[in-house]
């Protein structure tokens, strides 16, 4: 309506022709990326949908014969599972426990005002966390097997060294951001260096330390599961048995149990970090 | 046409179970520049926002030109939208976006969801938002990033947009609050002025009782949810100011 | 783990300490503001949390049966099984061209993943926020537990669960890492959308824009930044795991993994390893470095 009132300009169409030729070019060149991101998607969709997967074999039916393998679900086989899940939560908490105590030396050197060698011992502490994070706890506990043999200790261990990365990023940073008032109060009554750290920094640190603690729990309740590959105990042992036998439905059972243990977990992370703050 | 543009009877509204605007009732007519006034916390804001349903009223009557708005399906509810412009205390613009596309956002409510996905605007909304760029006097920062303006800049931007709707009502909310004294009176002589070119009521929230004496036709005073004064800026005497602002030292 | 400044007599003066901190520092200050018996009861359950802790642990050793044996001298243990049995990684191993192939495969079924993970993401996170849910009745608490069924269950399970109904191959990966992506970022994306400035949100609505209308004008421009770090750190975890979905029958690096372990193949597997943990390396460096620079070209 408004249109029809505004006067025709030469110089407000030459404007608008400007505006609508920068507006296609823009749209062009979006459309462009997108189509460079969608030959990508459909290049890979034809290596791994269509190159490499067997559809003689897979067929609707197959999937849905599969799939009804897992209704055989065992509620009879629950109360059972109660003790494993116990297990599996406590090796996540030992877990998480002994990737705090490593992650202690790796913050103090990977925290660049509390580092003791200056650049190259920040450098190496942050290169601790980064391998610490990088590598999958898969790889972790095929690794700790080789060390300590199959069993609980190699889960643990390899939660644990999961766990190292992140505990500890978050613990330097914190370090990183304590306020020197409390610090430089210590200094000035003569505290010596470890009294400095343990009265200046860990008591602002804690809090956060706690809390991240607790996040990792959660994590490695879901991580202890997978854990029975290396024969690690708990809800992961019981689930890596299951399937050696192919009782689908037994699967299916363990898998609700540990849904159940990761939701109680959940709740109990939530008050934990509650009860901090 | 008739000579009221925006009726508003016994409106309440609250948030949970605090109420906040207790049966306020007044008229707009196509001529007004409809001030509220009142300390923070009054309820000016909210009341404002009820009138298009940004904040949903907890009962009373909102009729824009005889049609109700309050009784309506959320559809329905935005082809009314359509009609009212609103500018906002803070702004509200879109910060990543240029200044061009904010005003035309503006017209998001008569542009189809594909077209506007894309930021296919018509032609004629385009010559529109640049015209309207012109008269708020930002013809050299069309490009530019909205976040990049200053304030007074900012809600020109924010008048432009509300104006790209072809309203037949502005809202407006403390459009000044968040300027210097000197730029704020031009915001709002720049308000006055484009809604007496478009013969758009105006219904605007003020903070400063000043302003308001000089840019309002009408006024209201809201003290607590309640209406405590009605008239014209010069009945605004000592006596209905210590009404509104009872516990404000002024 | 607070200080116990009475049984520790090379102590400094607590409220002397107390009394140069500033406002923040109350979990120093306050223990020494609190009346005596507070403090009293406050240091006692503070032992008593450790005593309990301490007993946890204790308790969990015992009742896992934890080899603690095993654990001294791991370190040189580690180190001498190493060095017989897995060094020298069988360099060879990783330089043929099936293995290459299976690096390829990797990249491809992490890139697949996290497309059309983010691709579901995007709109489930939308609905999923407590904010700008189009629907809080039905599609909010719908797809808040989807995503939370996707996150709560790991992606090896996935992986798993996936081999079993659609057998082995690249695809029950794909299938797993999506999973896994849509859980990932889905959660991310609504706390994104969950922190934007309303103001925008409310500019839209007013001028009778519809909902994906205001989503798009108003959400998308405030959470873009965040959600390309986002996405960009979730192919960077989706491949971390993609490395290793083959070892429990998806396609990919894990695959000639288990099959180098299943013939203790020792220094193959050392080999595959190291490979793993350099392109996981090589992954994060360039993905931190991808979100630097786009970070600083957006902002
Ligand atoms: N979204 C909201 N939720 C809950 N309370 C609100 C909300 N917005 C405003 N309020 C409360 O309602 C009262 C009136 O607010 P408002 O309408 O913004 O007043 P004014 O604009 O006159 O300053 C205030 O006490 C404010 O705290
Ligand atoms: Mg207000």
């Amino acid at each position: 309506m408004t249109a029809a009132t505004l006067e025709p300009s030469s110089a407000l169409d030459r404007r608008i022709d400007a505006i609508a030729r920068e507006r296609r070019t823009t749209r062009r060149s979006r459309l462009a990326s997108l189509a460079v991101a969608l030959a990508l998607v459909l290049g890979t969709v034809y290596a791994i949908v269509i190159k490499d997967t067997d559809w003689a074999r897979l067929t609707w039916q197959s999937v849905a014969t599969s799939l009804a393998r897992f209704a055989e679900f065992d509620t009879s086989a629950l109360p059972g599972l109660v003790d494993p899940a116990i297990d599996t939560a406590l090796m996540a908490t030992l877990a998480s426990f002994l990737g705090l105590f490593l992650a202690l030396p790796v913050a103090w050197l990977g925290a660049r005002n509390i580092t003791p060698l200056g650049r190259a011992s920040y450098v190496f502490g942050r290169g601790l966390m980064t391998l610490s994070r990088s590598v999958h706890e898969i790889v972790w506990a095929l690794i700790f097997v080789s060390a300590v043999g199959l069993g609980v200790l190699a889960g643990i261990l390899a939660m644990a060294v999961r766990s190292v990365g992140f505990i500890s990023k978050v613990i330097a940073e914190a370090i990183e951001d304590v306020q020197p008032g409390p610090i430089e109060a210590i200094r000035a009554v003569g505290g010596t260096k470890f009294q400095i750290l343990w009265y200046g920094i860990v008591p602002q640190v804690l809090p956060v330390v706690l809390g991240t603690v607790i996040f990792e729990w959660d994590i490695n309740i879901r991580r202890s599961t997978i854990m029975g590959l290396v024969g690690a105990g708990g809800l992961g042992l019981v689930l890596f048995r299951e399937m050696a036998r192919s009782n689908y439905g037994g699967i299916a059972t363990v898998l609700a149990a540990v849904l159940a243990l990761i939701i109680v977990g959940e709740f109990v992370s939530h008050y934990a970090r509650k009860a901090i703050i | 046409m008739s000579n009221i543009a925006l009726e508003v009877r016994d409106l309440c509204a609250g948030y949970g179970d605090r109420q906040i605007l207790k049966n306020v009732s007044f008229t707009v007519s196509p001529d007004d520049f409809f001030a509220i006034i009142g300390p923070s916390g009054a309820g000016k804001s909210t009341l404002i926002r009820c009138v298009n349903r940004l904040v949903e009223p907890t009962g009373g009557s909102v009729r824009l030109n005889g049609e109700e708005i309050l009784d309506i399906g959320q559809r329905a509810l935005r082809l009314a939208r359509r009609n009212i412009g609103m500018i906002f205390q803070e702004f509200n613009l879109i910060e990543r976006l240029s200044v061009l596309d904010n005003v035309l956002a503006g017209r998001l409510g008569h542009t189809g969801t594909t077209r506007s996905l894309f930021r296919m605007f018509r032609r004629e909304d385009i010559a529109q938002a640049l015209t309207l760029l012109d008269r708020v006097g930002l013809t050299d920062h069309v490009h530019k990033r909205a976040d990049r303006l200053s304030g007074g800049q900012r809600q020109r931007v924010g008048i432009a947009r509300a104006l790209m709707q072809n309203p037949r009502l502005l809202l407006v909310d403390e459009p000044t609050s968040a300027l210097d004294p000197k730029i704020a009176r031009e915001v709002m002589g720049l308000i006055r002025e484009v809604a007496r070119e478009r013969r758009i009521p105006v219904l605007c929230n003020i903070h400063d009782v000043k302003l308001a004496l000089d840019f309002c036709s009408h006024i209201i005073g809201l003290q607590d949810g309640v209406k405590k004064f009605e008239g014209r800026p010069a009945d605004l005497n000592e006596k209905a100011m210590h009404d509104i602002y009872a516990l404000e030292v002024l | 783990m607070h200080a116990k400044p009475s049984s520790d007599a090379a102590v400094i003066d607590d409220v002397e300490v107390t009394t140069l901190l500033e406002d923040g520092e109350r979990a120093v200050a306050g223990d020494a503001l609190a009346p005596p018996r507070t403090l009293r009861w406050r240091k006692w359950k503070r032992d008593l949390v450790w005593a309990g802790l301490i007993g946890l642990v204790v308790w969990s050793i015992d009742r896992l049966d934890i080899p603690l044996d095993r654990l001294p001298g791991i370190l040189g243990r580690m180190g001498e099984t190493l060095m017989t049995r897995y060094f020298p990684p069988d360099i060879a191993r990783i330089t043929q061209r099936d293995y290459l192939g299976s690096v390829f495969e990797t990249l491809e079924m992490a890139y697949l993943a996290t497309v059309v993970g983010i691709v579901l993401a995007i709109p489930l996170a939308w609905f999923a926020s407590a904010n700008m849910s189009p629907s809080k009745r039905i599609l909010y608490p719908l797809s808040r537990l989807a995503i939370m069924a996707c996150r709560s269950v790991h992606e090896m399970i996935w992986t798993i669960l996936a081999v079993s109904i659609l057998g082995f191959g690249m695809l029950p990966g794909v299938l797993a890492l999506t999973l896994f992506c849509v859980g990932f970022a889905g959660k991310l994306f609504a706390e994104a959308i969950e922190a934007i400035d309303q103001g925008p949100v409310d500019a839209m609505r007013a001028t009778g824009a519809n909902p994906l209308q205001t989503f798009v004008y108003a959400v998308l421009p405030q959470v873009r930044v965040a959600w390309t770090g986002t996405s960009i750190y979730t192919w960077d975890v989706v491949f971390r795991a993609a490395t290793v979905v083959g070892f429990f029958g998806a396609g990919g690096m894990g695959w000639y993994l288990r099959e180098s372990m299943q013939r203790i193949a020792s220094q193959e597997v050392a080999a595959i390893i190291l490979s793993i943990i350099i392109v996981v390396l090589i992954a994060e460096l360039f993905s931190s470095w991808l979100r630097g620079r786009i970070a600083r070209a957006i902002a």
